[in-house]
């Protein structure tokens, strides 16, 4: 299966959100990175088929999806950004719903709801009613919903927003045993998620594809510009405000360790150290969202 | 379709303000029903007299006493019954009420002082066969009914306004984005919508029946409403029609009128992004030809009558003049209605199904 984007644009009066974008997809998790509006959202809704291209053309097997219709969308699972519920409605009927919507029979339905409530973590939580139930679980309650098809093609938006560390590790397991022949594409602000996740990133700025590459492949691009440098730890925040810091680590002895991005060697005895996709995102969009 | 159906239903009804809003209505319906009941008077002329249920009782004894065909000969009996027996210094007898038959004798075939004014059966009500009965009761009902009809109304699209644009709020993502969101759901949606307005309808018009049929009999279907007391006179429908068929016609109004209220509101729904801003322009469009200042000569007025609003309010609708072979212009009021309000969900169906969700 092979999901692609010719050309791809898309835009919204004189602001284009997503600008000519061509990809590939075949099976595989694809993490999408780029700060806020850089597109990512647009591109995911683009690819459900809830937004019509301006130009360009979103094909699956060589067909155009508009064409597909109800075809395309039996293969679908969508987790949007910002995504309501209804207040009344119980988890498990909250399932039952969207699995009437996705074609999938009363009795199937019942299964997937049930095995779906205990893969999230839900399973004691199916009879509660959705309005008293916490962000976290909301989450992981929209993550069943978008999986009870067992889509070919699984669309997630933030999918890790609200999940404290424990269900953002049930999650990345999740995904990770879900995702063998299937198209999945995930977007996140925690990048450790995307890197822990994802074979393949889609990295997005201003609606252009930046890079798209396996993690290793596209952080080789900033081989030689991280750095780690050991400053006396009441200096930290000064060096801090003057250079693009990843990371920043207290030691004993009264020293801060920095992670330190740039062109050049930023002090003397800085020294270079293995680059992850962090350090990448910071490269590209350090102050993006300040903006 | 059937599940989906079940759950559209359900996401309309068993919102709590749905549930409060439709408590609401049933209470009003009850509250009517009993005030008027309560508001009833009756005097049988020879002492004996009651309000409520006996004077309900009262007043079906004496209907049954000079009912039936309306005849120079009845109507002396009961001009000669019912005689004031004191003086009315100055008032005109045709308000005098003593009871529904007195009232509704003396309001055409009295003079200023209780006596036959010299106008016989075939003066008043021409050639036509008048059956007289006890018809008080059921028009009440009847004009209880058309003030509940305009509160249904309200209450409809309060209850529809919600049934696409409460999706735009998040929802519309994973709908739209599901195998059957586009085509399936949203049928279920419309044909949810037209079942509520079907339930909500046959729920409030049969409590107010069972109550009137429990209460004032349902001998007076069959009778004329020409003979029927004062307050029913004036500003009441011109020709003879059977208390019956006229409820009947108020029923189907009333739902016609429902149903193009319902498509009004499922269209705005559609449009736009708030439940309240599609209820509140919804109601307001509804509302609005009974503020315009459009007089019942003017031409236009025929054209305002087939609009919803009048449906529910009936009477002026019934009182036009009738269609060539005797049919009511209430009939294309109906024709009218029933197209657009599929026509309205129609659009609101595509609207919902092309939607580009942001």
């Amino acid at each position: 299966m092979e999901l692609e984007t010719h050309a791809l644009t898309k835009r919204y009066g004189s602001k284009t959100a997503v600008d000519r974008l061509s990809l590939v997809l075949s099976n595989g998790v694809y993490g999408l990175l780029g700060a806020n509006g850089a597109g990512k959202s647009t591109l995911m809704r683009l690819l459900c088929g809830l937004q019509r291209p301006s130009t360009g053309q979103i094909c699956l097997d060589g067909q155009d999806i508009a064409s597909l219709g109800e075809r395309y969308r039996g293969l679908l699972g969508y987790l949007p950004q910002n995504f309501a519920y209804y207040p009344d409605f119980t988890a498990r009927d909250f399932l039952l719903y969207i699995a009437a919507l996705k074609g999938i029979g009363t009795g199937r339905a019942g299964q997937r709801a049930s095995e779906l409530l205990e893969a999230v973590g839900l399973e004691k939580e199916g009879r509660r009613r959705i309005r008293n139930l916490s962000g976290g679980m909301k989450q992981r309650l929209g993550i069943a919903q978008a999986m009870l098809n067992e889509p070919r093609i699984l669309i997630l938006d933030e999918p890790t927003a609200g999940l404290d560390p424990k269900e953002r590790v049930r999650f990345r397991n999740l995904i990770s045993a879900f995702s063998r022949d299937r198209i999945v594409i995930l977007s996140t602000h925690i990048v450790s998620d995307v890197e822990n996740i994802a074979e393949e990133i889609i990295m997005l700025k201003s609606g252009q594809l930046l890079h798209f590459g396996r993690p290793r492949e596209i952080t080789a691009e900033i081989q030689g510009k991280v750095w780690e440098c050991l400053v006396p730890a009441e200096n930290a925040e000064w060096y801090r405000g003057i250079l693009n810091v990843s990371n920043l680590r207290n030691l004993d002895g009264g020293l801060t360790a920095l992670r330190v991005i740039s062109e050049d060697r930023p002090m003397d005895k800085a020294q270079p150290v293995e680059p992850c996709l962090e350090d990448l995102y910071l490269y590209y969009f350090k102050g993006e969202n300040e903006k | 379709m059937k599940t989906l159906l079940c759950f559209e239903l359900r996401k309309i009804l068993a919102r709590r303000t749905a549930l409060f809003s439709l408590a609401v209505l049933l209470l009003l319906s009850l509250a009517l029903s009993l005030s008027t009941l309560q508001s009833m008077y009756a005097f049988d002329g020879q002492g004996r007299e009651g309000s409520g249920l006996e004077a309900v009782k009262i007043d079906r004894e004496l209907a049954s006493r000079y009912g039936g065909v309306l005849t120079d000969e009845s109507v002396s009996r009961m001009l000669e019954n019912f005689r004031p027996q004191y003086d009315l210094h100055g008032m005109n007898a045709k308000y005098l009420y003593q009871n529904a038959v007195q009232s509704s004798v003396f309001a055409r075939f009295a003079d200023l002082d209780g006596n036959w004014n010299g106008l016989s059966v075939r003066d008043v009500f021409g050639a036509e066969e008048i059956k007289a009965g006890y018809v008080n009761g059921l028009l009440n009902t009847g004009s209880n009914l058309a003030k509940l009809f305009l509160a249904l109304a309200f209450v409809l699209m309060f209850l529809l306004a919600p049934v696409f644009a409460g999706e735009y709020g998040g929802v519309d993502g994973i709908i739209l984005s599901s195998r059957y969101g586009r085509t399936k759901c949203a049928a279920a949606k419309v044909l949810a919508a037209l079942i509520t307005v079907l339930l909500v309808w046959l729920l409030l018009s049969g409590l107010n029946l069972i109550f009137a049929f429990a209460v004032y009999g349902t001998e007076g279907l069959d009778c004329s409403i020409l003979f029927a007391p004062v307050e029913f006179t004036e500003g009441f429908i011109p020709y003879n029609m059977r208390c019956g068929t006229l409820l009947g016609w108020q029923l189907l109004l009333g739902l016609s009128g429902a149903l193009c209220a319902a498509g009004m509101a499922l269209l705005f729904s559609s449009l736009c992004r708030s439940s309240l801003a599609a209820f509140a322009i919804s109601a307001a469009l509804y509302i609005m030809p009974v503020l315009l200042p459009v007089s019942e000569q003017s031409p236009l007025y025929r054209l305002l009558l087939l609009l919803p609003v009048y449906e529910a309010q009936y009477i002026s609708l019934l009182s036009a003049p009738a269609l060539n072979g005797g049919l009511p212009y209430a009939l294309c009021a109906v024709s009218v209605s029933l197209p657009l309000a599929l026509l309205l969900a129609c659009f609101a169906h595509r609207i919902f199904s092309a939607r580009q969700v942001s």
